[in-house]
């Protein structure tokens, strides 16, 4: 499904050097921060985003069921499918590389305050990094992660919330702690999650 | 005597023939509006004396606003400069009929596509540039998610206008119960809202996220995404000008398909290379779309080069840059949530 080489290699993990790239006007935020940053644990007021990244409800049309999760990359939301016209749109984080592909995934497995073991290609990167860090708060992955197929893409959380709107991981999917928590309450193991990217020229 | 009258006629049937001659080319010039917006120089686009979003004039009489950059993309269609258009403010009771009398080329002014509207002036809606419709604003601690859920409310909202009766009817066939309070103003109806009078405010949907703006905390209120009317906004032309409508049209439609093609003010230097046929014919690299319609091959490359696409004009305007922060909703693109959709160019 999923096409190696370039995409594996570029994605390695899902958290990596945060390089802003190539975000819409509309979506991009200004860093202050630039890198990974385990250990911090975000305040509340560092978790509220701006508007149009707030969880809500929206207008959305489809042919898919609901239960469905759609994500639209170049707009940095995620749709949970509601059926009746609407879906519950997240903000989200999206991958800078790795993740050019467009298609069709299932969830395989649920996982709560998940551990986080950066691969060697960010260890060389970031050498400072931990090999190994323990589920909790101020964990890069966040509160919960959602695995996609047998792939490491990943829908988490992030203990960084401003990266939200922006495309600055290797790969996967991240979401403010409070929204991926909701997002795991309402789906379950085997929910279709459809990719969709902006075409290219 | 026989051939003073044979020529007498032969005059006056000259004469005649002269005479509806220069009629029907001077109607055909008249009718013809390209061609007078190319020879003043510049389009004449009605817009809205001022209205958050769609059209708005600075101190400086520079104009801003959805309604407005659709006319500057008729400008750089035409002369490859969004800058040639002078801007008409008009109210509403004047506007269809400053557009028949030739006051202003296009009208690009928040208003309705209907059949009454068609018919009674002569006019013709050349494309839904914006769905808008009535919707509802609640507080966000109701964690309301649909305006299913507000069954028992007391309800705000303007009297005289469409919206009464939308509400009884959503009500009604939903079998739900509300109490009413109505005003004359908007911002009466607003005041009422914040003070906690009512807990529900409807109205069309762009106008509740511009009085949201008015509110004392504007975050503790979030707008329902139902809507529950159809009020489908629409450039206007004059009927009997094929040509301008088509013109009008497809600079919509440009932008519409930019953004579908993936075409950005940003990505169209790339776009300009790129060998997807799809993208060639419409930044002109294959076919001559562009000279068919009296424009350049190039056309459709101006219009997002210097205005950008749909989204792009969206979000600047409505959406999340501007302060109105309105959802695409109805107004995404028909294969990203919503119903706009644009026909092809092949």
């Amino acid at each position: 499904m999923i096409k190696s080489g370039r995409g594996l290699l570029a994605l390695a993990a899902c958290i990596a050097i945060l390089t802003l790239t190539h975000a819409p006007a509309s979506a991009e935020r200004d860093f202050t921060e630039l890198e990974d940053q385990p250990g911090f644990v975000p305040s509340e007021v560092d978790e509220q985003l701006p508007p149009q990244f707030q969880r809500q409800m929206v207008l959305y049309r489809t042919t898919e069921p609901p239960g469905t999760i759609i994500v639209h990359t170049s707009e940095r939301f995620l749709y949970l499918v509601q059926g009746n016209g609407r879906a519950m749109r997240y903000g989200i984080g999206v991958g800078r590389e790795g993740f050019q592909w467009q298609g069709l995934l299932k969830i395989t497995r649920k996982q709560e305050w998940p551990d986080w073991t950066p691969p060697s290609e960010m260890i060389a990167r970031q050498p400072y990094l931990p090999r190994f860090m323990a589920g909790g708060p101020g964990n890069p992955m966040g509160a919960r992660a959602l695995y996609l197929g047998t792939t490491v893409y990943r829908i988490h959380g992030t203990n960084q919330p401003h990266t939200i709107g922006s495309a600055v991981s290797s790969g996967c999917f991240r979401l403010v702690n409070n929204d991926v928590i909701d997002l795991f309450e309402r789906v379950p193991v085997g929910t279709k999650v459809v990719v969709r990217q902006r075409p290219e020229l | 005597m026989q051939k003073t009258f044979r020529s007498g006629l032969a005059i006056g049937l000259a004469v005649a023939v002269a005479v509806i001659a220069a009629a029907w080319t001077y109607i055909r010039y008249d009718a013809n509006t390209l061609r007078k917006v190319r020879a003043r120089g510049e389009l004449l686009c009605g817009v809205n004396t001022g209205l958050p979003g769609f059209s708005n004039p600075d101190a400086q009489g520079n104009w801003t606003g959805f309604d407005v950059d659709f006319c500057r993309a008729i400008a750089a269609a035409i002369f490859d400069d969004p800058t040639k258009v002078k801007f008409v403010p008009l109210d509403a009771s004047e506007r269809f009929k400053e557009l028949r009398d030739r006051k202003v080329d296009v009208l690009s002014r928040n208003s309705t596509w209907n059949l009454s509207r068609e018919l009674g002036f002569g006019l013709h809606f050349a494309a839904v540039s914006y769905y808008d419709g009535q919707g509802f604003m609640v507080r966000r601690s109701k964690n309301a998610e649909s305006a299913l859920e507000l069954d028992g409310s007391k309800v705000c909202f303007q009297t005289g206008t469409t919206t009464q009766r939308n509400l009884a009817d959503y009500f009604r066939s939903n079998n739900m119960k509300y109490q009413e309070t109505s005003f004359d103003r908007l911002e009466d109806v607003v005041k009422a809202y914040d003070s906690g009078q009512c807990d529900v405010v409807t109205s069309d949907v762009s106008q509740l996220y511009a009085q949201r703006l008015r509110l004392a905390n504007p975050r503790d209120h979030v707008i329902l995404a139902d809507v529950i009317s159809k009020d489908p906004l629409a450039p206007v032309v004059r009927h009997k000008d094929d040509d301008w409508l088509l013109l009008v049209k497809w600079t919509f439609f440009a932008m519409l398909n930019a953004e579908e093609l993936g075409i950005t003010s940003s990505n169209i230097d790339e776009a300009m290379k790129s060998t997807k046929p799809e993208v060639m014919r419409f930044v002109g690299t294959e076919g001559t779309y562009g000279e068919d319609m009296r424009l350049t091959k190039d056309w459709a490359a101006r219009i997002i080069r210097h205005v950008g696409n749909y989204a792009e004009v969206y979000e600047r305007n409505l959406g999340a840059e501007s302060p109105l922060g309105i959802p695409r909703g109805l107004n995404q693109l028909w294969n990203a949530g919503g119903i706009q959709y644009a026909p092809p160019i092949l």
